[in-house]
């Protein structure tokens, strides 16, 4: 029996360090790619074995192209999507969850309903939305649209849901209202489910490249995904270059996950109903 | 001065009526409990109470003023609740200062009023800990503590020993009424266990589908019950209870044999008025009031129970219908033994197909 399930083991875990490897090599091929000479890069000599430690790449990333301005924009943008998103959120699932007023079903179905509406059928319509406000090539183009996340206020509601109604009526005995209940009680309950719905609202908003791209088209306004897309246009196609912006752009996304691995794990297992 | 008065108090849940008309007055400084089966509506009388429920009709009134509308922290209540509802997050300390924080009351008011409940309650070394690292009873300490430093004029209690063990529970039981001695407040309890409603009220207040069936001291309810509800819900084990059929009655005694007794008539203290012969009844024995006897009601002995001063035999009459008897100090084996029973007219109570008790 004990022999079995080490067998058993073995092969989970070739398995396992295979599917890592599958996922871990085109992110190696970049690093290798960005430290090679341009000349090199697309020559017969290049192996998959890293032969160079040239950083020409990284060098002209960051003195040619406008990557600090881009790295700027990505993080003030992201910053106030999570903020605003996660607190508005926060509110929303709150209002739905713990208090009786008319229209609150309706007002959890639209936000159900929401979720249920893919971001790229809104596209045209919000695009001309942002235009008509003159908001184009601003950061509030890059924002707005991005501060509905429904998924949020589900994972919140959720938890609130969760939450002993005698914890409510304690506080209501105890004098409190609604503003002690969620800031006092509820939210200091579990800082782990704000602390993971940011991250994942953070990784999120970094990473979104479609809207960016579309309302984001002078170069002082765009964020690093959509920047990587200018490297190329400027330089023609320059892998070591655009490699090595792009592993500029993720690194610090990359660093966020080392730091919060565990919260980010569980972001993802709450946000998909693995975890309530 | 009367601490807690309800007026014709009603509550509805939709089309469902589950407080009917409920008048009741509770003496200032008295120790009150609601008891009854689950479902009967004493929760939400003391929900309706502390201001958690709103009330459907009728008036609440505490020391006098007039809270039926009023928000629950203005009513002068403090709550404990089953599952203590402590806040996880914070210490004892800040458990028991959270009122008092939110009222802005000064640090020295706070410290001072948290210490003096823990003194009490015996908790002063367990002031930094957080509820997770305190046991159940230690729990239920601090939500009492809490309630304490509110300094309420009624103390609300809803089944707040119900999640502790056996042992713990008795222990609670006790401290509980110490508190009450030492602070003399109002006390509303609620249970569905008629053993802490014995042992710890001044008065009962016993309901059943949302009404108040009896009120009184605790012994008066034993001894003396309205219905045959309150007779079978207080007192453990229950009264056994025994259909009869009149036979005669005289000098304020009233006949009646047993179902499937045979010729065996019992004699019960009961005026009969309004029976006439042949009328069907309710025996109500309680298990000490049955004595074994040359002649009575035969019953057969299935089991046994030896609690070492008491036992209690679990017996069969004619009719398959179950009996209960009290035995003290005798620990000869009955088992499967048929043995003759009777009782004192003056203990055996008479209830009227209704179930309401002749007198």
């Amino acid at each position: 029996m004990i022999q079995t399930r080490k067998i058993e083991n073995i092969i989970l875990s070739v398995i396992t360090l295979c599917a890592a490897a599958i996922w871990v090599f085109p992110l190696y091929w970049a690093m290798v790619t960005s430290l090679r000479r341009e000349s090199r890069v697309v020559s017969d000599s290049a192996g998959l074995i890293p032969d160079e430690f040239n950083l020409t790449s990284y060098i002209d990333a960051i003195l040619n192209t406008r990557l600090l301005t881009w790295y700027w924009n990505s993080i003030g943008t992201s910053l106030i999507i999570t903020v605003v998103t996660v607190v508005t959120s926060m509110m929303c699932a709150y209002a739905i969850s713990q208090m009786r007023f008319p229209g609150r079903r309706l007002l959890y179905l639209v936000v159900l309903a929401s979720f249920m509406i893919p971001a790229q059928a809104l596209v045209v319509s919000q695009f001309i939305l942002m235009n008509d406000m003159g908001l184009i090539n601003t950061w509030g183009a890059i924002i707005l649209p991005q501060l509905i996340v429904p998924v949020v206020i589900i994972v919140y509601k959720q938890f609130f849901d969760a939450v002993p109604k005698e914890l409510r009526e304690a506080v209501l005995l105890d004098g409190g209202g609604e503003y002690t209940l969620l800031f006092k009680v509820y939210l200091p309950l579990n800082w782990g489910i704000t602390a993971a719905l940011s991250i994942i609202t953070f990784i999120g908003a970094w990473n979104a490249f479609f809207w960016p791209f579309l309302v984001a088209t002078s170069e002082s306004t765009m964020t690093i995904p959509v920047g990587i897309t200018q490297v190329q246009d400027t330089f023609g196609v320059q892998y070591a270059r655009v490699m090595s912006v792009a592993l500029l752009g993720a690194m610090p996304v990359a660093v966020a996950y080392l730091l919060f691995q565990r919260r980010v794990t569980e972001a993802v297992m709450i946000s998909s109903g693995v975890k309530g | 001065m009367t601490g807690v008065i309800l007026r014709n108090v009603e509550k509805s849940f939709g089309a469902a009526k589950v407080i009917h008309d409920v008048s009741l007055d509770i003496p200032k400084g008295a120790f009150s409990v609601f008891v009854g089966p689950s479902g009967c509506g004493k929760s939400t009388l003391l929900r309706m109470i502390a201001g958690l429920e709103e009330t459907t009709g009728g008036k609440i009134e505490i020391e006098g003023q007039d809270v039926t509308d009023q928000e629950p922290a203005r009513r002068g209540v403090a709550m404990v609740f089953q599952n203590y509802a402590l806040y996880p997050h914070l210490s004892v300390f800040e458990n028991m200062a959270f009122s008092l924080r939110l009222a802005r009351a000064k640090q020295s008011v706070i410290k001072q009023k948290v210490h003096a409940a823990a003194e009490i309650l015996k908790m002063v070394d367990q002031l930094d800990k957080k509820p997770s690292q305190l046991s159940g009873g230690q729990r239920q300490r601090v939500a009492i503590g809490r309630a304490i430093v509110r300094e309420p004029k009624v103390f609300l209690f809803d089944e707040p020993l119900s999640n502790l063990d056996a042992e713990l529970r008795v222990q609670m039981r006790l401290e509980l009424a110490r508190l009450h001695r030492e602070i003399g407040a109002t006390m509303i309890y609620v249970t569905h266990d008629q053993v802490e409603a014995m042992t710890l009220a001044d008065k009962i207040f016993v309901l059943k589908d949302g009404f108040v069936q009896q009120a009184g001291a605790p012994l008066h309810l034993y001894d003396d019950p309205d219905n045959q509800f309150v007779a079978g819900f207080i007192g453990s084990p229950a009264m056994n209870f025994i259909p009869a059929r009149v036979t005669g009655r005289s000098d304020g005694l009233i006949m009646a044999q047993p179902d499937g007794a045979g010729a065996i008539t019992l004699e019960a203290k009961s005026t009969g008025e309004g029976l006439s012969d042949g009328t069907i009844v309710t025996l109500g024995i309680r298990p000490e009031c049955l004595r074994p006897a040359e002649t009575g009601l035969s019953a057969k002995i299935e089991m046994s129970e030896e609690l070492g001063g008491v036992s209690y035999l679990h017996a069969r009459l004619a009719g398959d219908r179950p009996l209960v008897v009290e035995r003290r100090g005798i620990r000869e084996m009955l088992e499967g033994r048929t043995i003759h029973l009777t009782a004192d007219p003056a203990d055996i109570l008479v209830f009227d197909p209704d179930g309401r008790r002749l007198r």
